[in-house]
């Protein structure tokens, strides 16, 4: 049975254009690989 | 693939030959990148776009670089109808890659439409506002907006079930579905849709089975090798109803025409003979207004020609005095007064002008002395000659000038000529003016016998007594005496 407020919370705005360069420019951009180098660069500097 | 420390492209070791680094957590990422690409790729291709964007994004949280995973998310945000999530990731790209990335191509393509852009800003804002009134509880207004959004995008799969999302909401799970399957068309594998669709065919189930007819209302029989299936009522109404149907059809057309189409034609017609009347009126008022014009200009017309000819009749006059005026002035340079004179009496003073007036008395003063004279002579001659005609012309002149001229004998001797040439009448009025201004003379007793021998005579006639002979003799005998007399006063003259 759907809970049609329940579902509305599902919708989200889109983002318009003018906030596109925004919206990239707070875009984290990490990733497993960058996790992985600074694991370890961490653990060199351990040493 | 290249060592994430020195760059050197690795090869099958656990280690790069370069730098000695341990790569083979790093390879491991890096095939799992490539492997959840793989699987985003398959899974676009079979239009299962949710299933592919979540297969990229886990590349991509892999490897940030795997740039054909992050232009393919792209393309398939954009297919979904994300458009701005779809320039995010190719911008992005871009800017990791610049070379050779089809990402720049995609991004010069909207670039290249300001309306297509511009129309893809709107489309964003009206969904926001669609999902503004859902959240207000203003269904029918998102309903309305939702179409919009539609209308001008019609691949975004959000909006899509967002109206089907209203029209369970509401009950029109036809509608709904109808929404869920293109948004199904869109996105195969979206797990949202394919909830709304479940939902939307139980509840469609649910629905359809209270309409199931009852066995009773449905005639099945066999026709051939066919099975007829129709409802009972069918049967019943084919027969009697279709007749009473019928009538009751042609009735109500009957009715129709005479109480609605008719009175329209009537008023149609009638409305047309009155536009037709309406236009023969005004134009028989402007041909009034037309002949009236005309008559008043002819009336004008008219009037400038009759005030023509009174002015030619006024020339005509004026001319004929001026000439008279010339020629009594010629007889008068010839010393023929008589002429003159006559000329004179012509001329009516008052078509001369001021100038012209002056010469005219000037003429009349020095004419009309000897002419009267001349006059008076001329016609006394005639009488002594017995040429009575030419003294009456004579002395009715002289008379006419200066009635008592010479001490009335003008007029005596006027009166002598008129009684000598047979016309009494005339005689006995210049006698009688003759006693009236000279009364007690000889001549005035002579006349006033004339007078009473005269009304004798008449009164004689009257009573229808002969006295002819006794009157001849008289008159004879006065014509007689008066003969001598006047000799007599002749010489007395």
């Amino acid at each position: 049975m759907i809970d049609f407020e329940e579902e509305l919370k599902k919708f989200k705005p889109s983002l318009e254009v003018e906030d596109a360069e925004d919206a990239i420019y707070s875009r984290d951009l990490h990733d497993m690989n960058d996790i992985l180098m600074e694991i370890m660069r961490e653990k060199e500097n351990a040493r | 693939m290249k060592c994430y420390r020195c760059g050197e492209t690795l090869g099958r070791g656990k280690r790069c030959p370069e730098c000695g680094a341990d790569v083979r957590l790093y390879k491991r990422i890096m095939f799992s990148s490539n492997y959840y690409y793989n699987l985003g790729l398959d899974r676009a291709r079979v239009r299962d776009l949710t299933g592919a964007v979540e297969a990229l994004e886990k590349s991509l949280g892999l490897n940030k670089n795997n740039r054909d995973a992050r232009n393919l998310l792209g393309l398939v945000y954009f297919e979904m109808g994300e458009t701005v999530s779809a320039l995010s990731e190719w911008v992005i790209s871009r800017n990791l890659d610049s070379r050779d990335n089809i990402a720049t191509t995609y991004l010069k393509e909207v670039q290249n439409n300001p309306e297509r852009l511009d129309t893809i800003n709107q489309t964003i804002k009206k969904y926001n506002q669609a999902l503004a009134y859902c959240k207000q509880d203003s269904k029918d207004l998102a309903i309305i907006q939702l179409k919009k959004v539609i209308a001008l995008n019609p691949k975004l799969v959000k909006a899509h079930q967002l109206l089907a999302l209203l029209y369970i909401e509401e009950g029109r799970y036809d509608r709904a579905k109808k929404e869920l399957r293109v948004a199904a068309k869109i996105d195969e594998g979206n797990t949202l849709t394919l909830r709304y669709m479940k939902e939307v065919n139980d509840r469609l189930k649910v629905n359809g089975g209270n309409k199931k007819p009852k066995k009773d209302d449905i005639l099945t029989y066999q026709s051939g090798t066919e099975t007829i299936i129709m409802p009972r009522t069918f049967v019943e109404m084919s027969t009697t109803h279709t007749i009473i149907n019928l009538i009751i059809g042609i009735v109500l057309g009957i009715a129709v025409s005479v109480f609605l189409i008719m009175p329209g034609l009537r008023s149609k017609d009638v409305s047309s003979v009155n536009n037709t009347l309406k236009e023969v009126n005004e134009t028989l008022a402007t041909k009034e207004s037309t002949i009236a014009s005309l008559e008043a200009q002819i009336e004008e017309i008219q009037g400038t020609l009759d005030d023509a000819n009174k002015s030619i009749e006024d020339s005509d006059t004026k001319l004929n005095s001026y000439k008279m005026l010339i020629t009594a002035y010629n007889y008068v340079v010839n010393d023929d007064l008589e002429n003159a004179g006559n000329a004179l009496a012509s001329v009516n003073t008052d078509d001369l002008s001021d100038d012209m007036k002056a010469l005219y008395e000037s003429l009349n003063a020095s004419v009309s002395e000897q002419y009267i004279v001349a006059l008076y002579e001329s016609g006394y001659s005639a009488y002594n000659s017995s040429n009575d005609a030419t003294a009456i012309e004579a002395l009715s002149k002289v008379v006419a000038l200066e009635e008592d001229y010479e001490d009335g004998n003008a007029l005596f001797y006027l009166g002598q000529a008129y009684r000598r040439s047979g016309d009494l009448e005339n005689a006995v009025n210049y006698f009688k003016r003759f006693v009236e201004l000279h009364p007690g003379t000889q001549r005035a007793s002579t006349a006033q016998s004339y007078i009473n021998q005269y009304e004798a005579s008449a009164g004689t006639t009257t009573t229808g007594t002969t006295t002819d002979d006794s009157s001849t003799t008289t008159t004879d005998a006065a014509t007689t005496d008066n003969g001598t007399a006047t000799d007599g006063e002749a010489g007395q003259q």
